[in-house]
């Protein structure tokens, strides 16, 4: 239980459900009754209520459990096997010291996860940890590791295979399996060298900016868009792509960030326009444990304000978006992490102002450690 | 067993008489069901930012 709210995960499909206590109890009463007759009696026993009403209620509460339990189903992965024909444009990139090798069919697909990493890119001659291939065949994107089809997923889904790879690349680098990792949060985290702290927020928020103004000011990165939290110690990692900002956020930042206007144009689409990519100094350890979530909200002109909020408001913004791996000790691992965070809600504008309230916060959650 | 079983229908029952009827209607439309994704994903595209359209 968290707060006013229960926090219910359901097995077969991976799902969680936030309730009240009031639906809890009727549920609890609905699943120790022997029939939905048996239900009714006790409902009509209890309170005074039509037996439309009370069958109503017993309706809901069917359809809810059938709605938590429709199976989970993995995406299948075909058994497709590498053509190398496809090895158009060559990169290696580095980090600390670990090679990577990924090839690309064209100009196109190599736009869905070079920029991110262009500022480790490098000419090497020395042997590949790990080496990927991302090409566009036919009408799908393919991913492989090591010559392995790791995912196929139609073109216009380029960002599960951005995100596939992401999810590759960090156990390769971290020397982990995908089964190791509880989930990878659509959110964004900022340590200061003890915990750290993850951003939410809709796309659009300015989780991102948010993160680029903090590295600029004192703060390291640790993980921008995709941040994976481990099995083992329950620690956010280490996540090497850069920030990817809008053209929208460049006028905040070109004073804050240096050398922002060096910084490559890349046009991406139609929508987002021009991206920028700014890389930032890698944190001194590979991992932080996090004791804080904040609802990012970047309102112009709106004063700084970090308000305290429900596990429901954070969850409902946090799960729909991240992965979760669907292994009940890590479910299990998942509610107890959560049991330890703080969540907030930001609103903010002014840069100054933002940076000295998430001191502070960093100050305080400190004091738990 | 049996007989903590039963006195935990009773409390329950207990329980459901003091919540009341418009509580007990309120709290049957207050639930929320959340699905992960079930693969890895970085921000999915905003509309019409698709770049292999």
């Amino acid at each position: 239980m968290f707060g006013d709210h229960w926090i219910l995960w359901y097995t077969i499909s991976n799902s969680y459900s936030i309730i009240e206590p009031e639906f809890k109890l009727l549920l609890d009463s609905y699943l120790e009754s022997n029939s939905t007759i048996d239900f009714s009696a006790t409902i009509s026993d209890s309170i005074d209520v039509s037996n439309d009403l009370t069958y109503s209620i017993s309706e809901t509460l069917f359809n809810y459990l059938k709605d938590c339990n429709r199976p989970y189903s993995p995406p299948i992965i075909p058994l497709i096997p590498l053509d190398k024909s496809y090895r158009n444009i060559s990169k290696q990139y580095n980090f600390e010291g670990k090679t990577i090798q990924i090839y690309y069919n064209s100009e196109l697909v190599l736009k869905t996860v070079h920029p991110a990493l262009a500022y480790c890119c490098i000419k090497s001659s020395d042997v590949a940890l790990a080496t990927f291939d991302i090409y566009l065949k036919d009408e799908d994107l393919y991913l492989f590791k090591n010559e392995c089809l790791i995912s196929r997923v139609s073109k216009h889904d380029y960002h599960l295979i951005q995100g596939k790879f992401i999810m590759q690349l960090l156990c390769t680098l971290h020397d982990k399996q995908e089964s190791d990792w509880i989930g990878t949060f659509h959110g964004s985290t900022i340590t200061d060298g003890n915990s750290s702290i993850l951003f939410i927020g809709e796309s659009g928020k300015g989780k991102s900016t948010l993160c680029a103004l903090l590295a600029a000011n004192g703060f390291d990165l640790l993980a921008d868009d995709v941040s994976p939290l481990l099995s083992k110690d329950k620690h956010i990692y280490y996540n090497p792509l850069a920030i990817s900002i809008k053209k929208g956020a460049f006028n905040v930042l070109e004073p804050i960030v240096s050398d922002f206007d060096s910084l490559p144009l890349v046009k991406f689409n139609k929508t987002k326009g021009d991206l920028k990519y700014i890389p930032c100094e890698k944190p001194k350890n590979n991992h932080y444990p996090c004791h804080a979530i904040i609802l990012v909200n970047y309102k112009p002109k709106a004063g700084t304000s970090l308000e305290k909020v429900s596990v429901k408001t954070i969850l409902e913004t946090i799960i729909p978006e991240s992965w979760l791996s669907p292994n009940p000790k890590h479910a299990k691992q998942f509610l107890d992490w959560l049991t330890d965070i703080d969540m907030y809600q930001l609103t903010y504008s002014n840069t100054k102002s933002v940076t000295i309230e998430i001191s502070k916060l960093f100050k305080q959650l400190n004091k738990k450690l | 067993m049996k007989k903590d079983n039963n006195s935990d229908k009773i409390t329950r029952k207990e329980a459901i008489q003091k919540m009341g009827k418009y509580a007990a209607l309120t709290a049957v439309g207050t639930f929320v069901i959340l699905n992960p994704l079930k693969a890895q994903s970085s921000s999915p595209p905003d509309a019409g930012g698709d770049p292999f359209d």
